[in-house]
């Protein structure tokens, strides 16, 4: 566990039933850091959350926050959570119910300026009820602030926005983080943890897949791939290949040098033909690590 | 407990329109008209209580039953909502939100006795100092069985079922507790079951200074019985939920 992150995550694991839905978690987050949580439905992100914010327990390994557990950083106001599914009172105006939560909160922040930051000042006297669905993912987004957290963990959250109401969330977001405060957002769209997030962290079937800088995880998962029809191959061990794939005679090499790839297996293989070198973008990229296993 | 949260959820709760018609307004409009229908109230029953006197504890106490019940039932509409996901995110602990609800249903139980006992006064109810403090704190303290129970049904029923079991488990302890129909006149077999629910005991606590021949250490012991138990499941209930 390193000194002063502000989420250490050891091996954490958690099944439900036969399913391991996190399958030995590491993660080190330090302050100030804005990281995207990135994978398909069912990878484990909210399952991880959950475990982050002491809603459930871990059945092994061991979670920080602040060097303390979940529970005691909740009570500290420390770490705080803008919920997936968390629903809204139906008898309550925006006002009171982030006042609600306010008055629960040992140091929060005043009403009006967590629905300032939040975007909708101007939605304070209105009834929980009467809301549209982004304007609901903004009450959440207000519920989070108001115990002004240092962590601020987002379950997905643009999943009922449209795209204008997304831009203009994340642009609420930007100036919020710029404050230096830290930030996981658990998302399955590509684009916002490519646009907003220092790091990315990719999860697929509870593990973590890949995890760096949004560059870093580019640069690790794009290049090329070969495709070529090989008759009689036998040895694809071959330079500036990362992954091997075949089907009777039809490869797929997942490359990291193309050029280097197609000239050794000319050189070794000179029957090979229908060559096809494509690009793999970071959709594809993404695609291919975080989609199931064939 | 959290005051200042609790001030935030009474003024919530007693706004419900729904909750200031059914628990404060029909029991005081149901006083009058029993007390009408039994021609102004002038006379007195076998066991030397008046009419009007009598009345007006029955309906109290339908009072304090109705209110606690709903604010302990608005749990598992809570539950439904996600909204204790949020409030898990909270220094709120369990405990804390469970009594938190458990103040405010007695909160809420009290307009009902208030308002019924003034309309005794001005129905002419006439009674002590000390037998009206007696009267108004034992038909108070007799809403702690109903907020548990309400908090029970909150955390055992879905939101959709809560309106239902709420309306029948009222319906039971009034009419089988001798809100409705005085223990005297049920036949053997119905009486022996009012003598298992709290709602007769609480009332033979408020009639106790006015008619001799009371059990109330059979009352304390009843009535206990049923806190101890509810309790119970409400804590047990709980646990396994979070």
């Amino acid at each position: 566990m390193r000194a002063g992150a502000a989420v250490a995550l050891n091996g954490l694991r958690k099944r439900f039933g036969e399913v391991r839905a996190v399958d030995g978690i590491d993660l080190v987050i330090t302050p100030g850091e804005v990281v995207a949580l990135l994978g398909p439905n069912g990878a484990g992100k909210s399952t991880t959350v959950d475990m982050l914010l002491g809603l459930s327990t871990p059945d092994g390994g061991t979670i920080s926050v602040f060097g303390t557990s979940p529970r005691e950083a909740v009570v500290a106001g420390r770490i705080s959570a803008m919920l997936q599914s968390g629903a809204l009172l139906d008898d309550a105006t925006v006002a009171e119910a982030v006042g609600l939560i306010a008055a629960l909160h040992r140091k929060p922040m005043p009403v009006a300026q967590a629905l300032e930051q939040a975007g909708i000042a101007d939605l304070a006297g209105r009834k929980c009820t009467k809301l549209s669905g982004g304007q609901k993912q903004r009450v959440r987004f207000a519920l989070a602030l108001v115990c002004d957290p240092d962590l601020l963990v987002l379950d997905e959250p643009t999943v009922a926005m449209d795209v204008e109401t997304r831009r203009a969330f994340w642009q609420q977001m930007r100036a919020y983080t710029d404050t230096g405060r830290t930030v996981l957002f658990a998302t399955h769209y590509l684009e916002e943890a490519e646009e907003y997030a220092d790091r990315v962290v990719l999860m697929r079937s509870g593990r973590i897949v890949a995890d760096g800088s949004v560059a870093q995880v580019r640069a690790a998962v794009s290049g090329r791939t070969l495709r070529a029809v090989v008759p009689g191959a036998t040895d694809l061990t071959l330079p500036g290949v990362r992954l091997v794939e075949r089907r009777g005679d039809q490869i797929t090499l997942t490359c990291t040098d193309s050029d280097a790839a197609v000239r050794a297996l000319l050189t070794r293989y000179p029957t090979a033909h229908d060559i096809e070198i494509t690009a793999l973008g970071l959709e594809d990229a993404f695609l291919a690590l975080t989609g199931e296993d064939n | 407990m959290n005051t200042r949260f609790l001030a935030l959820e009474l003024r919530r709760a007693v706004r419900n329109g729904r909750y200031l018609i059914f628990t404060v307004v029909v029991p005081s409009v149901m006083f009058v008209l029993f007390v009408n229908l039994y021609g102004g109230g002038e006379g007195t029953f076998p066991n030397g209580l008046p009419v009007t006197t009598s009345l007006m504890m029955n309906m109290a106490l339908f009072g304090v039953m109705a209110g606690p019940l709903s604010i302990g039932a608005r749990i598992a509409v809570e539950r439904g909502l996600g909204w204790q996901r949020q409030l898990r995110l909270t220094p709120l602990t369990g405990s804390g939100y469970l009594m938190t609800k458990g103040a405010l249903g007695m909160l809420v139980g009290l307009p009902a006795i208030l308002l019924v006992c003034a309309i005794g006064v001005a129905e002419g109810v006439r009674m002590d100092a000390l037998h009206w403090v007696g009267v108004l704190a034992t038909l108070w303290l007799g809403a702690v069985p109903f907020v548990l129970l309400g908090i029970v049904i909150g955390l055992v029923a879905t939101a959709d079922g809560m309106q239902a079991i709420t309306g029948l488990a009222s319906m039971l302890f009034g009419l089988l507790g001798g809100i409705w129909i005085p223990a005297d006149v049920a036949p053997d077999w119905l009486a022996t079951i009012m003598k298992v629910l709290p709602t007769y005991w609480v009332k033979q606590l408020t009639e106790a200074p006015f008619v001799s021949g009371i059990d109330i250490r059979q009352a304390l012991v009843v009535i206990g019985l049923w806190v101890a138990g509810l309790s119970l499941i409400a804590v047990r209930r709980y646990r396994a939920q979070s």
